[in-house]
């Protein structure tokens, strides 16, 4: 497996090693590597059912492998979980993880108790979490009427009580608006600055560009990529686009349909995009450049009046990577 | 497994937060507390009318003095009252903390599981003894129920020696709700059992004679025996003394069991990765 930080990576905060495990038959893990530096963001992509959170539960602590190793900060987490969940931050996914009936201080205070912390202390960290995550205003307020946003902001309040090494994040930014959801990605980068590894799940693929460091693509429990983002988006075969195509101002017949496939030639192919006459999918190849298909189609006769992408190479590569096998 | 052990007073430090947790929690639903008092003296004031048609010489004798219905059922009433409330809180913490999805949010935390259960129930553990106390007195004034003010003290020390057993019982059902999802109907047969046949209500003279034999060894009957004869007659530390020699052994037995089961069923739901399932 290739390593996303090449000859320069640094020495990794969160190892997981050959994870491997199973309930029943059904194997859900097999032989998952990761390795997060200090500062650095690792995305962890896959569909439903890839075997995400479980392994997220495996490195929290939570769940026990059936082989493989997982250190955090260089404790063995299932030998010693106690001492290894000191150096781990979780923002676990969906809502109601908190106490509703109390305040967003009160509940990180608790929280930083159950850490070790004594009252005064653990009131003075939640005060300084609420700040950090712009919730300083409704720390009084009960968490029950907390919108969902602020409960993930008070979530990634409480995994940062104690400045983890090491901060793993459960879909985030899942239910959120664009403006939430760049909320939370500021405050994640911020955190990753100041030197945490972070492990980020997400589905949501357009994230991810510009701001994780590592990708690891899981699919059906076992890795089936691992490298940059840009790595990841080289991983794109082909392009889809929407195009819409005019003749001489009417749709476009099969025999002018035809002239373009011949156009296009080994670069990609043209076809219809369901029953309005007007619109086309243009598929092209890895190799092809879209201005070239375009002078090509607008070299048979026909207008080029629109063109959009279908899908971001981004979310191209992920599904190739991840339906390859089904 | 292995691993670093933790300080045991540092993490006894924890409950302090979980008391204050529940302390917050409760009072946010001020009118489940109203409910739960006015149930309760709802019971007390049945049982008061239903005294009076019954003939005090039917009461068995407690310490040597002869009783009234009433303040022969207040006792049983207030006992089975603590391990009902007791039980049904020390079940429903864990259950409570799954459904809610705060369970998960407390195991990624440096705390024993063994700490997360003690303290999901320490507002349980002080506050139902504190209800227990507070209704024999108001009932006492309420229904001129005479108890013996001296046997308080000695009554109390043998419900505190009562309360690891109610704990034990308690984790145990935790422990099979962790497993199965379910238990709380094995639960309320079983505690209805042992209550309906420890002489809470009814005189164990009016039961089988196998049922009389069986309460001696039913820690809910050793202990309301034992606190009717703190109470009502006033029987001193010597006879309290003779009751926690056979309660507390009954007790610390069956709190041993009752960790030992949560732990098992932590340990599986850990390997089976099924803790936050419900």
């Amino acid at each position: 497996m290739t390593s996303p930080f090449g000859d320069a990576e640094p020495p990794g905060v969160l190892d997981a090693r050959d994870v491997t495990r199973s309930f029943g038959d059904k194997t859900v893990l097999t032989g998952v590597d990761l390795r997060v530096g200090a500062g650095r963001i690792s995305a962890l992509l896959g569909p439903n059912g890839a075997g995400k959170t479980t392994f997220l539960r495996i490195l929290t602590g939570l769940l026990l492998p059936d082989s493989g190793e997982v250190t955090v900060a260089g404790i063995d987490v299932t030998a010693d979980p106690m001492a290894a969940r000191r150096h781990i931050g979780v923002v676990p996914s969906g809502d109601r993880t908190f106490y509703m009936r109390i305040s967003g201080l009160e509940n990180l205070a608790f929280f930083g108790r159950l850490y070790g912390l004594s009252r005064r202390q653990a009131l003075a960290r939640a005060s300084d979490g609420l700040a950090d995550v712009g919730l300083s205003d409704a720390g009084g307020q009960r968490v029950g009427l907390y919108s969902h946003g602020m409960q993930k902001r008070l979530s990634m309040a409480r995994a940062l009580l104690m400045h983890p090494e090491v901060l793993v994040v459960d879909e985030a930014t899942d239910g959120l608006d664009p403006e939430g959801a760049r909320r939370v990605q500021d405050l994640v980068r911020g955190i990753a600055d100041r030197g945490t590894a972070v492990v980020w799940t997400t589905q949501r693929l357009d994230e991810i560009r510009g701001f994780a460091d590592a990708v690891t693509v899981l699919d059906q429990g076992r890795t089936t990529f691992t490298g940059t983002v840009e790595e990841l988006m080289l991983q794109s075969q082909s392009r889809s686009y929407f195009v819409r195509l005019l003749a001489a101002g009417a749709a476009p017949d099969d025999r002018q349909i035809q002239a373009a496939n011949d156009a296009l030639g080994a670069s990609g192919t043209l076809s219809r995009a369901g029953a309005d006459l007007e619109h086309f999918r243009l598929e092209l190849t890895e190799a092809a450049v879209l201005g070239d298909a375009l002078s090509a189609l607008a070299g048979t006769g026909m207008t080029v009046v629109d063109c959009a992408q279908q899908r971001s190479e981004l979310e191209q590569s992920f599904l190739r990577l991840t339906t390859a096998r089904t | 497994m292995t691993g670093t052990h933790p300080n045991p007073l540092a993490e006894l430090a924890k409950l302090s937060a979980f008391l204050r947790r529940d302390v917050l929690t409760r009072l946010s639903y001020r009118t489940a507390i109203l409910a739960d008092w006015f149930s309760l003296f709802s019971q007390a004031l049945v049982f008061y009318y239903v005294s009076k048609v019954i003939n005090p010489a039917r009461i068995p004798s407690s310490g040597g003095e002869r009783t009234t219905y009433i303040a022969y059922v207040t006792v049983g009433i207030a006992v089975s009252g603590f391990l009902a409330v007791g039980l049904a809180r020390l079940v429903g913490a864990i259950r409570q903390e799954q459904f809610m999805g705060t369970l998960e949010s407390l195991m990624v935390t440096p705390t024993t599981a063994s700490v997360i259960l003690l303290g999901s129930v320490v507002y349980d553990l002080i506050y139902v003894p504190f209800r227990t106390v507070i209704f024999l007195v108001i009932v006492s004034f309420a229904f001129n129920v005479s108890f013996v003010t001296s046997g308080y003290i000695p009554a109390l020390v043998i419900l505190a020696a009562f309360i690891p057993f109610v704990w034990g019982i308690g984790s145990i059902a935790s422990a099979c709700v962790l497993t199965y999802r379910r238990g709380s109907g094995v639960l309320g047969f079983g505690t209805f059992f042992l209550t309906f046949t420890s002489g809470a209500y009814f005189p164990l003279a009016l039961f089988p004679s196998w049922v009389e034999e069986l309460a001696r060894l039913n820690p809910i009957a050793v202990t309301i025996t034992g606190m009717r004869e703190q109470l009502i007659g006033g029987a001193g530390w010597d006879d309290a003394l003779v009751v926690l020699a056979k309660l507390v052994p009954m007790s610390g037995i069956t709190l041993i069991l009752g960790l030992i089961a949560f732990r098992a069923a932590m340990r599986r739901e850990r390997r089976l990765g099924t803790l936050g399932l419900y």
